[in-house]
């Protein structure tokens, strides 16, 4: 279902929205940049171009939790507005992991009582890369409505009961002209991105190969690229005062793989560095069908050293 | 929904010291019904809780055939082992398991079998041993070839004579070096291996140890004509989900905790396996 | 600049003289600056010198001990090195340093250039290289006014009531996602095992709480009291924007009026917190 709605209306409906969910989108913090904020008033709502910092996955797979039984969870309702693409897509990826054998509840709770309304990219910048890997900024997947921002007005892609519930009596159906002209912004947004990569079939022949070393040189092990990942689910789970806590683990930390014994199978930054390439472009395909990356350039964005991962699997002597 | 992630009550009944830093532990669940319906393959683990220190993965180191209690035998050696050999009998503890795949008994059924355990590597190749030895009907000769540093880092002397006794079973003890009153091997597992020379026709080679100990044993099962396919082994890894979710112990795309710890070596030769 | 700075490169890579070349060259945006490391004559065409060059490439000198290594330096990156060679953890003999005649380097996420480190940088150009390599086209920076204090922000702070210090904090700890990032660019933070990853004890907790990452912030910047050099470098990597770097001058502003010490400024000093004197001021003592 698709309609189409003046932002006025809309804004009138997210004030409406803030009484039933906590409401959580973009939110400008200073000379920082944009983070998933609560919002407590339309004003604090960015619903323009560009990408927080760190992904919504925060939300589902949160970053320190307690995972006791006798934790209390919460049960509130929440509705994220202005969820990218490329992250909705992401989360769809964590649920292969999370909503499978051994099914989490803690994330599959927080799946349920999240309603994601996505905005189709504005613009995009030259570290995105959605479209190399199937994605592309008017992806619907993971999302229960997605946005398209037409300047006075917005129309809204319905796809889920959820969505439905929210959008359902704003605005109006699209005429056919006006059906034409979204159709026409839509099929222009997959020009707003510059970059293109070949994503690499397989790693597996070269897994021995000198160029992890070349290619991980600059790494300083800091763990940004992961935390900040719409797709890395790597965590560790410690004793905290008699609870249970997971939070967030990086491999590319030194000790994610020390044993006990003092014995590490990926002593060094080649070997970790290989590892998270391989995990996101080989080994989750074989075993999803799918890479473990979106394309929506976060990593390549915040790492210290610029290690931009588009080019080091564009580049890779396969 | 279950919690995946929580363990069960279980009481220490009964701890065996088996060297200067290895105990096994003898559990039984707060809630009689699961000790009855826990069921568990020879080569599964457990995820083990220690209150207020963390958790540990221990391979479940008695055969299912034999399950009074669940047992795990613990090597001191960081936070939660050491807190763990601090306890006592009837201390209580959490458990969380069976995880992994176990052996794969159908390929084991009908063939000879050699083990060959290094240290601690024991534990969960006792688990298989004892068995097969309820079992004796469903496979050929045994050969147990169980090595340590020393003699007092052998583990499960208690099983020793009745392994030796059991019908078509040779036990091979050895130790690094001599030492005063051992009359049996002296050498490291490989070493000791080269000498007994055991044949490859029809078997299979379940291998647990040491690192250093599966690097020089393996090249030399693969002289003596067994092939990758058919040497087994089962793998420790860094583990703390023990579910396939907290992504830190992959080889390849498979985890030691939900795809293993079992693997053959022609499996780990194709995932490029990181020894 | 440039050329001067390759044929030396050439020069000790060709003679042997160092194995290893660290190095800038450029990234794969084809605009920013990335590390290089150069073992090859060749590769030594492929060296960049500008002000993209924002890195602190000490930070990697201890990745390959044993190994002679030649390292480009801008004078605040230097006292990186001169602070870990007083700490021993690099031997001066592996060591061919050069410097550059430094006219400021530009942080990208925030815009244009660092706001205090560049503008109100007062590094001499002398210091400990084997080589300085002088900017012939380097304009004159503007004088520094009379009444400048490279403190200003720390009294303005100091100034202000416990409570509001603490809420200021507190709003900015909030957003700490514990990525340890600030600690894995810092080049003196080189510990096996830091603190944050001790298990016994388990100094703090590793959740991602007000509790936990004021404990990781303070307790990181107070293991560098006395050793930070303040290259930036940790609050320029911090995703979440925290002002790292107010905590280390705070802590820098203190020990400049206590002990009248600069760190990493001198090679003949000794390291502060490892070393005293009979005239140190102390109460507790007697």
């Amino acid at each position: 279902m698709i309609r189409i709605f003046k932002k006025e209306e809309f804004n009138k409906a997210v004030v409406s929205w803030l009484g039933e969910f906590q409401v959580i989108g973009p939110k400008r913090i200073g000379n920082k940049g944009l983070f998933y904020e609560p919002i407590e008033a339309m004003e604090d709502l960015y619903l323009g171009p560009g990408i927080t910092v760190e992904p919504m996955k925060k939300f589902f797979l949160i970053p320190s939790e307690y995972l006791n039984s006798s934790s209390v969870p919460e049960k509130n309702k929440r509705l994220i507005v202005g969820a990218n693409p490329c992250e909705a897509r992401g989360i769809c990826l964590l649920d292969k992991v999370f909503d499978s054998e051994y099914k989490d509840k803690f994330y599959i709770d927080n799946r349920q009582r999240t309603t994601i309304v996505g905005l189709s990219c504005i613009a995009a910048d030259e570290h995105c890369f959605c479209t190399s890997l199937g994605g592309d900024p008017t992806d619907t997947r993971g999302m229960d409505a997605l946005l398209f921002d037409q300047q006075d007005n917005f129309v809204v892609e319905i796809i889920t009961e959820k969505g439905s519930q929210l959008f359902g009596a704003l605005g109006k159906e699209l005429e056919a002209d006006e059906k034409k002209e979204w159709q026409k912004n839509k099929a222009k947004k997959k020009g707003l991105l510059k970059k293109k990569i070949n994503a690499p079939g397989s790693l597996g022949h070269i897994f021995e190969n000198e160029y992890w070393k070349e290619v991980s040189a600059g790494c300083l092990s800091c763990g940004i690229c992961t935390y900040l990942c719409p797709t890395c689910h790597c965590f560790d789970l410690v004793d905290d005062e008699r609870k249970k806590l997971r939070c967030y683990d990086s491999c590319a930390f030194s000790d994610f793989t020390l044993e006990t014994s003092g014995h590490n199978p990926r002593p060094t930054k080649k070997e970790r560095y290989r590892q998270r390439v391989f995990h996101k472009f080989d080994y989750f395909k074989t075993n999803f069908g799918e890479n473990l990356c979106v394309g929506c350039g976060r990593c390549i964005r915040s790492c210290p050293v610029k290690i931009d991962i588009s080019q080091v699997i564009a580049n890779a002597p396969i | 929904m279950e919690n995946i992630y929580q363990p069960h009550l279980a009481q220490i009944v009964d701890i065996q010291q088996e060297t200067l830093d290895v105990k096994t532990f003898k559990l039984k669940f707060k809630d009689p019904s699961l000790q009855d319906s826990f069921d568990y393959k020879p080569g599964q683990f457990v995820e083990f809780s220690v209150p207020q220190e963390g958790e540990a993965t221990f391979c479940i180191s008695n055969s299912p055939t034999r399950k009074t209690t669940i047992d795990c035998s613990v090597k001191k050696m960081g936070k939660v082992t050491q807190a763990l050999h601090e306890l006592d009998i009837g201390d209580m503890v959490g458990i969380r398991g069976p995880y992994g795949n176990g052996f794969p008994l159908n390929e084991l059924k009908g063939k000879n079998l050699l083990f060959v355990a290094g240290g601690i590597g024991l534990a969960p190749l006792r688990s298989l041993i004892n068995y097969c030895l309820d079992n004796r009907a469903d496979f050929k000769a045994i050969t147990i070839v169980n090595g340590a540093r020393t003699s007092k880092d052998l583990v499960y002397k208690t099983e020793y004579e009745a392994w030796k006794n059991a019908k078509g079973t040779q036990l091979h003890l050895t130790v690094d070096c001599q030492e005063n009153n051992w009359t049996c091997m002296v050498g490291v597992v490989p070493k000791i291996l080269e000498q007994i020379q055991p044949a490859c026709k029809d078997s299979v080679a379940i291998v647990c140890g040491p690192p250093i100990m599966i690097k020089f044993t393996l090249p030399v099962l693969l002289k003596l004509g067994f092939c990758p396919e058919a040497i087994i082994t089962t793998l420790e890894m860094k583990m703390k989900c023990g579910l396939g979710k907290c992504g830190r112990c992959n080889i390849g795309n498979l985890y030691v905790c939900k795809d293993g710890p079992v693997f053959s070596f022609a499996q780990l030769k194709r995932l490029n396996y990181e020894l | 600049m440039l050329k001067k700075l390759k044929d030396k490169a050439k020069e000790l890579l060709k003679n042997k003289q160092v194995d290893l070349f660290i190095g800038y060259k450029r990234a794969a945006d084809k605009i920013s600056a990335a590390p290089g490391f150069i073992t090859q004559e060749e590769q030594a065409d492929s060296l960049i010198w500008d002000a993209y060059c924002v890195y602190n490439l000490a930070s990697y000198l201890m990745e390959f001990p044993g190994k002679k290594k030649a390292i480009m330096v801008k004078p605040c990156d230097a006292r990186a090195i001169i602070v870990l060679l007083q700490e021993n953890q690099i031997k001066r003999e592996e060591l061919f340093i050069i410097g550059l005649e430094c006219s400021g380097v530009i942080d990208q996420k925030r815009g244009l250039a660092f706001d205090e480190k560049c503008k109100n940088c007062q590094l001499p150009a002398s210091g400990l290289y084997d080589l300085f390599i002088e900017d012939k086209n380097k304009k004159d920076k503007p004088a520094k006014p009379d009444d400048f204090d490279e403190y200003e922000s720390i009294r303005k702070s100091e100034a202000k009531s416990l409570v509001q210090r603490l809420k200021f904090w507190e709003e900015e700890f909030s957003r700490c996602i514990r990525c340890y990032a600030c600690r894995q660019v810092c080049p003196m933070c080189y510990c096996p095992k830091c603190v944050a990853e001790q298990t016994m004890p388990a100094w703090f907790s590793k959740a991602a709480g007000l509790n936990g990452n004021f404990s990781w912030n303070v307790t990181r910047a107070i293991h560098l009291a006395g050793r930070c050099v303040g290259c930036g470098e940790c609050e320029r990597a911090c995703p979440v924007g925290i002002p790292l770097r107010e905590i280390n001058k705070k802590i820098e502003k203190d020990i400049k009026e206590l002990f009248n010490y600069e760190t990493g400024l001198n090679i003949e000093q000794k390291p502060l917190l490892s070393s005293f004197d009979k005239s140190d001021p102390d109460e507790w003592i007697k």
